[in-house]
């Protein structure tokens, strides 16, 4: 097994069409990653349907390494222009701007680069290691322990992205209700279709993905049109010191296993595990005083936090179906859209698929490391494409990527309506990601629901006898009641 | 009147009432969805009850939030800008230009109007954005993802 991991890995580096493919995928992820408002899980949603025909590792390359790029490039854009290119990025704003003022941009960006890369390898290394470890404990998985697992998944949205809790699990309810849409998978009764025998297997999550993260990301940059951006100038990338990396080696640690950590919680994602990341390194850091005038630990633990994340949220993915972020979310419906169904049998019948997967991840970190030394200059004076002229043409790309999935103008006519929905949701203080997560899990906690009862002849209460789902079920509890329990302890304390 | 329908866009207990009437609509429509036989479902649940489960959950959910925007009385959120309504039209007329023409007129002219009402002055470098943009993207997908796309003027010219 360990030989075959091995061997599989080593696969890619001697593949030279995957190597370009990942090659000019880290620069289409990092131009991704320095637009403001593109984002990875923009960028992923939109080229899904470009990687329909291609081989199943390839696409899933494709998607994994437009994730680990874009999130480090987000880091270029925050450091330069004070706006982060992606969410996970917004906490390098805090002291790589500042740090940039005192004209020391390319210090900044050297040290993002190299906690960034450290991070993701880190985070490989661990996905490569605990993936089958989980899959072998998932193995023991029946209908009662995937149904508690999904309700887990589910709580756990509460604390996702922007918004607040109850406005997470609305949407990630509305999202489960999506699911229902089309013929019921036992009975086969036809549940809000309306006649619509398009959406007899119900909706697919392409389109609504394109239209919840692309269409409604294009909505809300028109209210940033004429936006002016402050730039910093830099004359080149420079790598840390040796005294730098005295000073910054324990928090870079510290948020490999924090952002691992975080990745690896469902619906839990890059963004969360950068701002945890940054605050712990505020938090053991000696120089308190300098965080937010250009602390170059704040950089670093940001930094490394969100890159470790992305391989820490492939876990639940790839082991359990249950994505950790929007982007997993996306690779997520890329593994199914080419039969690769996430679980246990990823694990046994396609080992070197999954690793060829992971190896993949590897060699996008140290591309993008390469890239961010040496062309973040060049990258940077992509963020400023006029948004008249960007987002254009990502409609273009998001109606032909939604009809290209199934030839259907249906679906761009739902990506349209979806990209209208997840605007006004997000008008609204109700973060999209929820909607496209409780879609992926929708149909799986119903299904393994009806086989508990089945199981149990009706009797839900015997899910609650089963110790791997009670305890699920008590994580999901603790998920949503421990703020509150903990606050009223407090108060009950004061 | 004008001003009436500001206010109400405004309100803060919009949305809840909105979400509301979406879940009492949705428990409503499941209400009307057919029962299977005993034998089919057995001890499981009928098609309907997993969507009511969720929209009372939903409803619930809904409650605590107007609680919490009564406690914190959150501030009404701003109005858009023309340039987002003007693109929620431009999605409209895309609808249509595809329906009644082409999806790749369709395409030309929303990007094209976009540009323009985004803040685009050079009418020329729209009009290349619009004409070039699609243009690829058909190549793309046509001759490298082998995808067919829907009849309509040009397509016909082109398939034939």
């Amino acid at each position: 097994m360990f030989e075959q991991a091995i061997s599989a890995m080593a696969s890619v580096v001697v593949d030279p069409y995957l190597l370009g493919l990942i090659f000019a995928t880290t620069i289409l992820g990092v131009i991704i990653g320095v637009l403001p408002g593109l984002g990875a899980t923009t960028g992923a949603a939109l080229l899904l349907p470009f990687t329909l025909t291609m081989d199943p590792v390839h696409a899933i390359a494709v998607l994994a390494t437009i994730y680990v790029s874009a999130t480090f490039a987000g880091s270029i854009t925050a450091i330069l222009i004070n706006t982060p290119g992606t969410s996970a990025a917004a906490a390098t704003t805090f002291d790589g701007y500042p740090l940039a003022q005192k004209g020391e941009a390319g210090r900044a960006l050297g040290i993002a680069v190299i906690s960034s890369t450290v991070g993701g390898i880190f985070s490989v290394i661990i996905l490569c290691f605990a993936a089958p470890l989980l899959a072998r404990v998932a193995y023991e998985f029946r209908s009662p322990e995937y149904f508690a697992l999904t309700v887990f998944g589910l709580s756990m949205l509460a604390s996702i992205s922007a918004g607040g809790a109850v406005k997470n699990l609305i949407g990630g309810i509305f999202g489960v209700w999506l699911s229902t849409i089309g013929a019921e998978r036992v009975t086969g009764i036809e549940r809000f279709m309306f006649g619509n025998y398009e959406l007899y297997e119900g909706l697919h999550f392409v389109p609504i993905f394109i239209g919840l993260f692309a269409i409604s990301e294009l909505l809300v940059q028109s209210k940033t049109v004429n936006k002016i951006i402050n730039t910093v100038t830099m004359k080149a990338v420079k790598l840390p010191t040796l005294e730098d990396y005295k000073k910054i080696w324990k928090t870079i640690l510290r948020s490999c296993g924090i952002g691992t950590f975080i990745g690896v919680l469902p619906a839990e994602g890059a963004t969360v595990a950068s701002m945890i990341g940054y605050s712990e390194a505020r938090r053991w850091s000696k120089n308190k005083k300098e965080f937010g005038k250009g602390a170059i630990e704040g950089i670093a633990g940001a930094e490394a936090a969100n890159n470790a994340a992305t391989g820490g949220a492939m876990v639940p993915t790839m082991v359990l179906g249950i994505p950790g972020s929007g982007t997993t979310a996306i690779i997520l419906v890329g593994l199914m859209v080419h039969g690769l169904r996430p679980g246990v049998y990823l694990f046994t019948e396609q080992v070197e698929k999954v690793y060829q997967i992971f190896g993949s991840m590897f060699v996008a970190n140290v591309m993008f490391m390469l890239m961010g030394l040496y062309a973040a200059k060049l990258f940077a004076r992509v963020s400023l494409v006029p948004t008249q002229i960007l987002w254009p043409i990502v409609f273009a790309l998001s109606v032909i990527g939604a009809y290209a999935f199934q030839g259907q103008l249906l679906d761009v006519w739902l990506a349209l309506i979806f990209g209208v929905i997840g605007y006004f949701a997000r008008r609204h203080g109700f973060s999209v990601a929820p909607i496209a997560v409780g879609l992926i899990l929708g149909e799986m906690v119903e299904t393994n629901l009806q086989h508990s009862l089945k199981m149990y002849d009706g009797a839900w209460w015997m899910i609650l006898a089963q110790p791997l789902a009670l305890m699920f079920l008590v994580f999901a509890f603790l998920g949503l009641c421990g703020p509150m329990i903990y606050s009223w302890i407090t108060k009950q304390k004061d | 009147m004008g001003g009436l329908s500001l206010n109400i866009m405004k309100n803060i207990y919009l949305v809840p009432l909105i979400l509301t009437i979406f879940s009492l609509s949705v428990i409503a429509i499941a209400l009307q969805l057919d029962t299977s036989p005993e034998m089919i479902v057995g001890e499981s649940m009928q098609a309907r009850s997993f969507p009511i489960f969720l929209m009372i959950l939903k409803l619930i959910l809904i409650g605590v939030m107007t609680y919490q925007f009564y406690k914190n009385n959150p501030k009404p959120v701003t109005l858009e800008k023309y340039h987002t309504w003007g693109s929620m039209f431009l999605f409209l007329l895309f609808y249509l230009l595809t329906v009644y023409t082409d999806m790749f007129i369709g395409i030309f002219v929303v990007i094209f109007l976009m540009s323009i009402l985004w803040g685009e002055r050079r009418i020329w470098v729209a009009f290349l954005t619009a004409t070039v943009t699609p243009g690829l993207v058909f190549l793309l997908f046509d001759y490298v993802l082998k995808i067919r796309f829907p009849r309509g003027i040009l397509m016909n010219l082109y398939y034939g």
